[in-house]
């Protein structure tokens, strides 16, 4: 494998972790609206994703949970396969419809943001086994949207500055 | 944005907003009821003065606080607090949900308080 690659991998994978620890320390405020995050580790995994590929980008997103869990909550517990569920939708959805090509890098952000939710409330709703954790949502989805449009817009900033000289798998 | 993006949001945003709305217009309710998974363990009458609680979470005891119409979890045990930061609620159907302690607290929507009455 190109050294080169290899480098830029690593550096998106620090990024990714970097970001989801300071990103764990900033409250969000919205009303009463429980657990409520940005996703800016979205953006490292998106950048993967469009400049590489899938198979680099799961690999970036799966070890960073394995990271951040193993630095901060602990491998193997529920906030573990919460977090891992959520990672996987996102990132499955995302190259699907990255694929399909109808959307650009923001409308494939939003669908990454919107399923990463849809992922994580699964796995809740497996372990809690009661319908009323899905009284928020929609006021998440929403959130969701909003959250998608911004880490998709850095990601397509930071994708079209990347390194002219690189081998692009893609058009944005 | 292309402009399959922005039908993408337009498409999301019409079937989410609506919802919200619902949600949000309905009147006040005095019964809590506290689940552990999804059995009823617990049912509080908001209409009394506060007053504290205790049930047991997956994780151990979780503490409540509840009376003056509104609810909230004083204390326990989780990674991240999440339902213990989220303070007091007040309206039929809001929710509290300790997820690691599998307990969810919600506000009965009228009917529901009927049908206990």
């Amino acid at each position: 494998m190109d050294l080169r690659k290899i480098t830029r991998i690593s550096i998106m994978l620090s990024l990714a972790i970097v970001l989801s620890i300071v990103e764990s320390m900033i409250p969000i405020f919205a009303g009463s609206i429980p657990g409520l995050k940005i996703g800016l580790a979205n953006v490292a995994i998106m950048v993967v994703l469009y400049v590489y590929g899938f198979k680099e980008a799961i690999f970036v997103s799966i070890s960073r949970i394995f990271i951040v869990s193993i630095l901060r909550t602990g491998l193997f517990n529920i906030t573990f396969f919460f977090s891992l569920s959520g990672a996987i939708f996102s990132l499955v959805f995302m190259f699907l419809f990255k694929k399909i090509k109808v959307f650009s890098i923001i409308g494939v952000s939003i669908i990454g943001s919107i399923f990463h939710t849809i992922g994580q409330i699964i796995v809740a709703l497996i372990f809690v086994q009661n319908l009323n954790i899905l009284y928020y949502l929609p006021i998440i989805l929403v959130f969701s949207i909003f959250t998608g449009l911004l880490t998709g817009y850095i990601s397509k900033q930071i994708i079209m500055n990347f390194d002219k000289n690189i081998d692009r798998n893609t058009k944005m | 944005m292309n402009k399959s993006d922005k039908i993408l949001v337009s498409i999301l945003l019409t079937i989410l907003i609506p919802i919200l709305i619902l949600l949000n217009f309905s009147s006040s309710s005095n019964l809590a009821i506290v689940y552990y998974e999804n059995n009823e363990i617990l049912k509080i009458d908001l209409k009394k003065a506060e007053q504290e609680y205790e049930v047991n979470g997956y994780n151990g005891i979780v503490k409540i606080k509840a009376g003056n119409g509104k609810i909230k979890v004083v204390e326990e045990t989780s990674k991240n607090h999440i339902c213990s930061k989220q303070g007091y609620i007040d309206k039929p159907y809001e929710t509290i949900i300790c997820l690691p302690n599998k307990i969810v607290i919600k506000i009965a929507s009228d009917s529901e308080y009927d049908a206990t009455l």
